[in-house]
């Protein structure tokens, strides 16, 4: 008589749901609303335990910051994501502070535009020019230079243009435009504004640059894109050898000065923006310049390439660059 | 072509081989799309129920607005609930941007408006003597509900498919609101789009594979359980 | 239980489906609810159950106002079709009881006895919606007779039965509405089937209900022409705007105590019996002659005077 059974297949669901939780603990995902009170006790109980470690590995002259814990935002560009340098500092920053960093990869402008209002922590950027703006106006604080790749300019292995032949960046551009095609960005980030800038350098319209096209699209996606098309474009040599052995392009044009990448990190400033998690945000600019950071950034895929993706640069100015 | 086969080669390989991360990925979507699509249900089932079942002035107008919901693209509530959960927003002092939770919101009212949808349709096409039946049998409003729903139970599954189908799928709320953050807000699709920036395309290939099987799994499995309620 | 009506009309977009209908039914018997399609007879019933909003009067169960929207504990309704819920027949059956807070061990007596009564015992364990057409009428039937209310309301009961079925049901419904005792109400479109299942009757035509009593005080004398036109009855023009109303197959040729005169188009040899058919004051007719009897030209029909009502419109 009471075979009535109305909803079990709706328990099912809800049965088979409330596992997840449980199947999501055991994997070891522990990260959510990382910076509330749970995850921040958790840490601060396994500081003892750790601490003596993290100070082992961070030893000497750079200021070690202690266990701080929490979370933080760092809005970066995609680049720096694709370049995977990231994947290995951010697990290290968290080992020696207990900070976690969201890390945010956008193009340049909305990582600055991030910082200026306030929805990041730190700003890891290489756009010089437009980080100088931001900086007067007081958004981000307590810059330190990093890092510096270069960009390059690649091509198809036939190299059309002769670009290879080139004695200067000027007559290199002015080959590539005049057979094409070129690739760019166009997505406003660091290394279209480069491009931008480097055709007005040479002192070429855009309109004059044969099949020039707008990927609209992050560095790999756009090499991709070359490739497919057998064209040339600006990249970061960075994602370029990160992606190298994918593509059928090679470096065309290199060397040149104004064609250096250089990445600096910022605090947001606290002053400006409340919310802004000062202590972690400056931990992580302190960790970016520290020794044992920038020896890491010098050795980063070295032995994968054959040459550094980054030159550390902690302590230098921009001028001292690329001389 | 090549790039496709290694790709399938590289993907079968990770798969076998149980590659943590790859796991760990799956996990957490499955995780943040289900958590979504529960969370959908328990709302938009007697949201649709109510709104199949009452009439009231302004109805039409929501189920316009419901059924206009169904069509939003995923990337425009995606820029919404970031505007919202982001620390210059409304709601930034909550600290939920770049979280899994956020995911989840974003998610949720991307689902809603579909399980909404199916399930008001679903009821709406039960038999028409069916609510003045449960009137005369005498049910309380609780037990009308329940009943409903169980009679409309083919309908709202598919309601619950389409809503997983939806957010499980889904790249640009994921990747606008979670950041696509590695070891915390990565799922599979924001990874594909992550590993195939990267030129890893076999990793990309492999994730695919089993955004595939997962969403296919469900499916079958409710599907499994409509055909036998069917029967 | 007392079922009245008190002035009820309802409107629904724009069109009177029920007017100013003032009714008493009969406590403990069973009255059938008889008009054409469309005449507003499931309006009534779905009144009743509180399923339907009156816009003027009110329906009274006892002395308590039916309230729109909730189903009076002591109303049971089996609708024209057949609904069930996802389930065997026995849980369909069960589960309006148990909404009725019937205890446990009575719902299995009670679901045993009203599907013994309707002749679907064996079907219990069957999934109420794989049920024939015949079944499932039977079981919307048992489902309602298992709540043993005060108060039954079966929507044409007979409907969607086969001949079989139909001849059974309607020579037992009766007796199983009175052995339940309850104060049945029953919507029909058939005369027959009325006369034959019901005590009274209420006569409801294009939303007014024209006549209402017991069966033979109803039948035999309709107290208005559209009533008796509905009945049955020929209805022919009498003196000054008058109407004559004849009871069906009460004319007979030969004199008798009400004469009329026929007029006789064709008559029909049937072997037994022949057939005669034309007009009495310009309406058509039709009588019945023995065998072997002729009938030409104007003839004297005639009617007993109890079959014969006299109307004034």
């Amino acid at each position: 008589m009471h075979r009535l059974r109305p909803y079990t297949w709706l328990l099912g669901i809800l049965a088979v749901l409330a596992l997840i939780p449980a199947l999501a603990a055991c994997g070891g995902d522990d990260d959510d609303g990382g910076g509330d009170e749970t995850t921040t006790s958790t840490i601060a109980a396994t500081t003892t335990g750790t601490a003596t470690a993290a100070s082992a590995t961070t030893a000497a002259p750079s200021p070690t910051p202690a266990k701080i814990g929490g979370s933080m935002i760092l809005a970066t560009t995609t680049s720096t994501q694709d370049s995977g340098l990231l994947d290995v500092l951010v697990p290290m920053f968290k080992e020696q502070t207990g900070i976690d960093v969201k890390v945010i990869a956008v193009g340049t402008g909305a990582a600055l535009e991030m910082g200026a209002k306030g929805d990041a922590d730190a700003v890891l950027v290489h756009a010089p020019a437009s980080e100088k703006k931001y900086v007067d106006a007081g958004d981000l604080v307590g810059g330190k230079l990093v890092m510096h790749n270069d960009y390059v300019l690649v091509g198809p292995t036939s190299d059309p243009a002769k670009a290879k032949d080139a004695k200067d960046l000027k007559s290199a551009l002015t080959a590539i435009a005049a057979t094409g095609p070129f690739i760019s960005r166009g997505d406003d980030s660091g290394t279209h504004k480069k491009e931008l800038e480097t055709w007005q350098a040479a002192g070429i319209a855009l309109t004059d640059v044969k099949s020039r096209e707008e990927s609209g699209q992050g560095m790999g996606a756009t090499l991709n894109i070359a490739d497919q098309k057998s064209g040339y474009t600006l990249t970061d040599r960075g994602t370029y050898l990160s992606l190298k052995k994918n593509l059928k392009l090679e470096v065309v044009f290199q060397g040149e000065k104004s064609l250096l990448n250089i990445y600096s990190v910022y605090v947001v400033s606290p002053e400006k923006h409340t919310a802004v998690k000062k202590a972690q945000a400056e931990a992580f600019v302190a960790f970016m310049v520290a020794p044992d950071t920038q020896k890491l950034i010098g050795e980063f895929k070295k032995a994968e390439y054959g040459e550094s993706l980054f030159i550390p640069d902690a302590g230098k100015t921009i001028e001292q660059l690329g001389n | 072509m090549d790039a496709i086969w290694e790709g399938l080669r590289e993907a079968i390989r990770l798969i076998a081989s149980g590659d943590a991360q790859l796991r760990e990925i799956a996990l957490r979507t499955v995780l943040v799309s289900g958590g979504a699509t529960l969370l959908a249900m328990a709302v938009g089932v007697p949201l649709g129920y109510g709104l199949a079942r009452t009439r009231f002035p302004g109805r039409t107008l929501i189920l316009g607005a419901v059924n206009t919901g169904m069509g939003v693209p995923p990337v425009v509530v995606g820029l919404v609930v970031w505007l919202m959960l982001v620390r210059s927003g409304p709601f930034g002092p909550m600290e939920l941007i770049y979280t899994k939770r956020a995911m989840v919101i974003a998610q949720f009212v991307i689902a809603t408006p579909l399980v909404v949808g199916f399930t008001a349709a679903a009821i709406q096409a039960l038999p028409r003597e069916f609510p003045d039946l449960l009137t005369v049998l005498r049910a309380g409003p609780l037990t009308r509900f329940w009943l409903t729903v169980r009679e409309a139970q083919l309908g709202i599954m598919v309601a619950v498919m389409a809503g997983f189908g939806a957010v499980v799928s889904e790249v640009g709320a994921s990747m606008t609101v979670g950041g696509n953050i590695n070891g915390q807000t990565r799922v599979i699709t924001t990874a594909i789009v992550t590993e195939t920036a990267r030129g890893e395309t076999a990793g990309a290939m492999a994730l695919g594979i089993i955004l595939l099987a997962i969403t296919f799994a469900v499916t079958l499995l409710l599907t499994a359980l409509q055909q036998r309620r069917a029967r | 239980m007392d079922v009245r009506f008190d002035g009820v009309s309802v409107r629904r977009s724009g069109r009177e489906v029920l007017h100013g209908a003032t009714v008493q039914f009969a406590p403990g018997r069973v009255t059938a609810l008889l008009g054409p399609n469309g005449a507003g007879k499931t309006t009534m019933l779905r009144l009743i159950a509180g399923l339907e909003r009156a816009t003027a009067g009110q329906v009274l169960i006892g002395d308590t106002p039916v309230r729109a929207g909730t189903t009076s504990p002591h109303v049971a309704y089996a609708f024209q079709s057949a609904v069930f819920l996802a389930g065997s027949l026995a849980n369909n059956l069960e589960l309006a009881l148990r909404f009725r807070s019937v205890p446990p061990a009575e719902r299995a007596t009670r679901v045993r006895e009203a599907a013994a009564a309707t002749g679907i015992a064996e079907l219990l364990g069957r999934d109420a919606r794989r049920l024939s057409g015949g079944e499932a009428q039977r079981a919307n039937l048992a489902r309602a007779l298992a709540m043993r209310a005060p108060v039954t309301l079966l929507d044409e009961p007979l409907s969607g039965l086969d001949a079989p079925g139909r001849r059974q049901l309607l020579h037992e419904l009766p007796a199983l509405l009175r052995a339940f005792g309850t104060t049945a109400i029953v919507v029909t479109h058939d005369r027959d089937e009325a006369l034959r299942l019901a005590d009274a009757l209420v006569v409801l035509l294009d939303g007014k209900v024209r006549a209402q009593g017991p069966r033979a005080e109803v039948f035999g004398s309709p107290p208005n022409a559209a009533t008796a036109r509905f009945l049955g009855y020929t209805l022919l023009p009498g003196e000054g705007g008058e109407l004559i109303g004849v009871a069906p197959r009460a004319l007979r040729p030969g004199p008798g105590e009400v004469e009329l005169e026929m007029q006789v188009d064709d008559v029909l040899d049937l072997g037994v019996r022949a057939e005669a058919w034309g007009t009495v004051r310009g309406v058509p007719v039709s009588v019945s002659l023995r065998a072997g009897e002729r009938a030409e030209g104007a003839i004297v029909v005639s009617a007993a005077r109890a079959a014969v009502t006299r109307f004034r419109e």
